[in-house]
């Protein structure tokens, strides 16, 4: 399996964001989402951003994969600012069923982005190899309506990684599965970014599946949002659904985030 | 095609015309229904296949059907063309739009004696109508269809690195396939209308002039033989159209719920 996410010097980071700053328009006239966001993510690093419904996490991921613009401050990815998606930026949009082509067999999703690009072969190869990693081989010929939820999601997963890109922009990418089809993606999803090496930014309202992937951990907070918590997740990878939950360390860091969100507390 | 076909008849849909039919019979021959011009099922029967036998019927039926899929077919490159033109380039949309509205609310009877004008009794005349009746749905759907493509869609074309061109092969013109569908449906079923009109009041040839030609002699069996054939031929039209439309573009069918 190729490493393709330090063909560029691994001293830039992936994204640096400045006093970023993000106004929407909305019914009720411009608002101010995001104001004052420093943020730093390296190659290869595994963030996620959480924060209460309605805080501006999908706002963020959205400036950082170049789909909404920002009204200050800068961003950067790698060494260029953002103007546009970057070429090798992949976001992986949370409704799934959305976001595939319901004309184009699975095959054919996940070959869109590349196979303008590569000889017929070396693509049904990318696309072979990239639906192996989410475990969907079988079903390739198939139509992604006639798929379940899970199963969409992992066409579309599929579909970034099948560009190779060096970061994965994913918007609550397991939002709307049940627990066990979530638990196996994550372990998927974290297999597949140790092999790989690819930056992911990883939006989630679940708090627990934050600490259990990353390195580090956002929490937004306050409105606009800032940056309110950024935490190291130092765990040893790689992370097992049973024994790493179990462990104090991991106890701690939830503990941590879970005050972070203002929970707790209230309810002693 | 057979298969697909023999699954599409109704059953029960087919029992109830017999029955019309047989109703229909008796009544006249009863005396329950007495126009003087009226015939028994029958009776158009025979003038069906007395029609049949002179060769005539086929001789009208493939002028009116060749040129009222002449004029559809132009129809559909114009239209499509057009309405894919018009839903890329916004401002080009801003410029026409008014002449577009204005085009289309022209009942498009009223441009045959136009067309007649222009162009004499011929069957180009007919074409032409055919033409100018089709193309209006046709261009509009194609155009509704193009710009309803989704914005999640959008922004994974963008996400993708898919150029313009791209975006408008393998997104927009995919996404737009079902509505473009409707329109080539409604532009087939409007261009034989109007091919029949143009033969009525214009050109003296084809289905449309023989109908009137039948009434004017007299002869309602072969008057209401024609009708059934223009009915028949219609639905045989379409029936074709969808099926090319499901084979080639399977995908879009299929997901715009018209699986066969
Ligand atoms: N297109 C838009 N125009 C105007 N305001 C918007 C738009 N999209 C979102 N907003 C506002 O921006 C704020 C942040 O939205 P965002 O979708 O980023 O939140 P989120 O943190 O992703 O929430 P959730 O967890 O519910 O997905 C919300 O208050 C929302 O009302
Ligand atoms: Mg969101």
């Amino acid at each position: 399996m190729p490493v393709h996410a330090d063909q560029k010097s691994a001293a830039v980071p992936s994204f640096t964001c400045e006093n970023l700053q993000v106004t929407l328009v909305g019914a009720a006239g411009a608002n101010v989402i995001l104001d004052g966001i420093d943020l730093t993510v390296a190659r290869g690093e595994f963030v996620s951003v959480l924060g209460p419904s309605g805080s501006g996490k999908t706002t963020l991921l959205r400036v950082l994969g170049g789909l909404q613009e920002k009204s200050g401050g800068t961003v950067r990815s790698a060494d260029a600012p953002v103007e546009g998606p970057p070429a090798d930026v992949v976001t992986v949009f949370q409704d799934y069923s959305h976001s595939l082509l319901p004309w184009r067999s699975v095959r054919r999703n996940v070959a869109l982005g590349i196979e303008s690009k590569l000889t017929k072969p070396e693509c049904a190869e990318r696309v072979a190899e990239a639906l192996t990693m989410v475990g969907l081989q079988e079903s390739a010929d198939e139509y992604p309506w006639r798929l379940s939820g899970g199963m969409q999601q992992r066409v579309q997963i599929a579909r970034a990684l099948a560009m190779r890109p060096s970061v994965l922009l994913m918007d609550e990418p397991f939002g709307a599965l049940d627990a066990m089809t979530k638990a196996s993606l994550q372990d998927q999803l974290q297999r597949v970014q140790e092999l790989t090496g690819t930056t992911v930014v990883f939006v989630t309202h679940d708090i627990e599946e934050a600490v259990y992937l990353s390195h580090r951990v956002l929490v937004l907070e306050g409105r606009p949002a800032h940056v309110g918590l950024d935490l190291a997740i130092g765990l040893p990878s790689p992370r097992d659904q049973i024994t790493t939950k179990e462990s104090p360390e991991y106890l701690a860091l939830r503990h941590r985030v879970y005050e972070a969100m203002g929970h707790g507390k209230r309810h002693a | 095609m057979r298969e697909l076909m023999a699954r599409r008849v109704n059953l029960l849909g087919a029992a109830t015309i017999a029955a019309a039919l047989l109703l229909w019979e008796a009544a006249i021959h009863v005396g329950l229904l007495t126009f003087t011009y009226l015939p028994p099922p029958s009776d158009i029967a025979n003038g069906f296949s007395e029609l049949l036998s002179t060769g005539e019927l086929q001789e009208n039926l493939w002028h009116t059907l060749s040129a009222a899929v002449s004029g559809w077919l132009m129809a559909a490159v114009i239209g499509v063309s057009a309405g894919a033109l018009l839903g890329l380039f916004r401002p080009l949309w801003r410029y026409s739009m008014a002449s577009v509205e204005a085009l289309r609310a022209l009942p498009v009877v009223a441009f045959v004696p136009i067309a007649v004008l222009l162009y004499g009794f011929t069957k180009e005349m007919e074409i032409v109508v055919a033409c100018y009746a089709a193309v209006w749905p046709i261009l509009l759907n194609t155009f509704a269809g193009m710009r309803g493509l989704d914005t999640r869609l959008r922004e994974v074309g963008h996400v993708l690195g898919l150029g313009r061109a791209a975006a408008f092969w393998k997104l927009q013109l995919p996404a737009a396939t079902p509505a473009i569908m409707v329109g080539l449906r409604l532009g087939l079923s409007i261009s034989v209308v109007l091919t029949l009109v143009a033969e009525m009041v214009g050109n003296p040839a084809g289905l449309g002039f023989a109908l009137v030609q039948a009434g004017q002699a007299l002869q309602p069996e072969q008057m209401f033989a024609y009708v059934v054939v223009i009915g028949v031929s219609g639905i045989v039209l379409n029936t074709v159209l969808m099926a090319i439309a499901r084979g080639v573009f399977r995908g879009q069918m299929a997901a715009a719920g018209d699986a066969a």
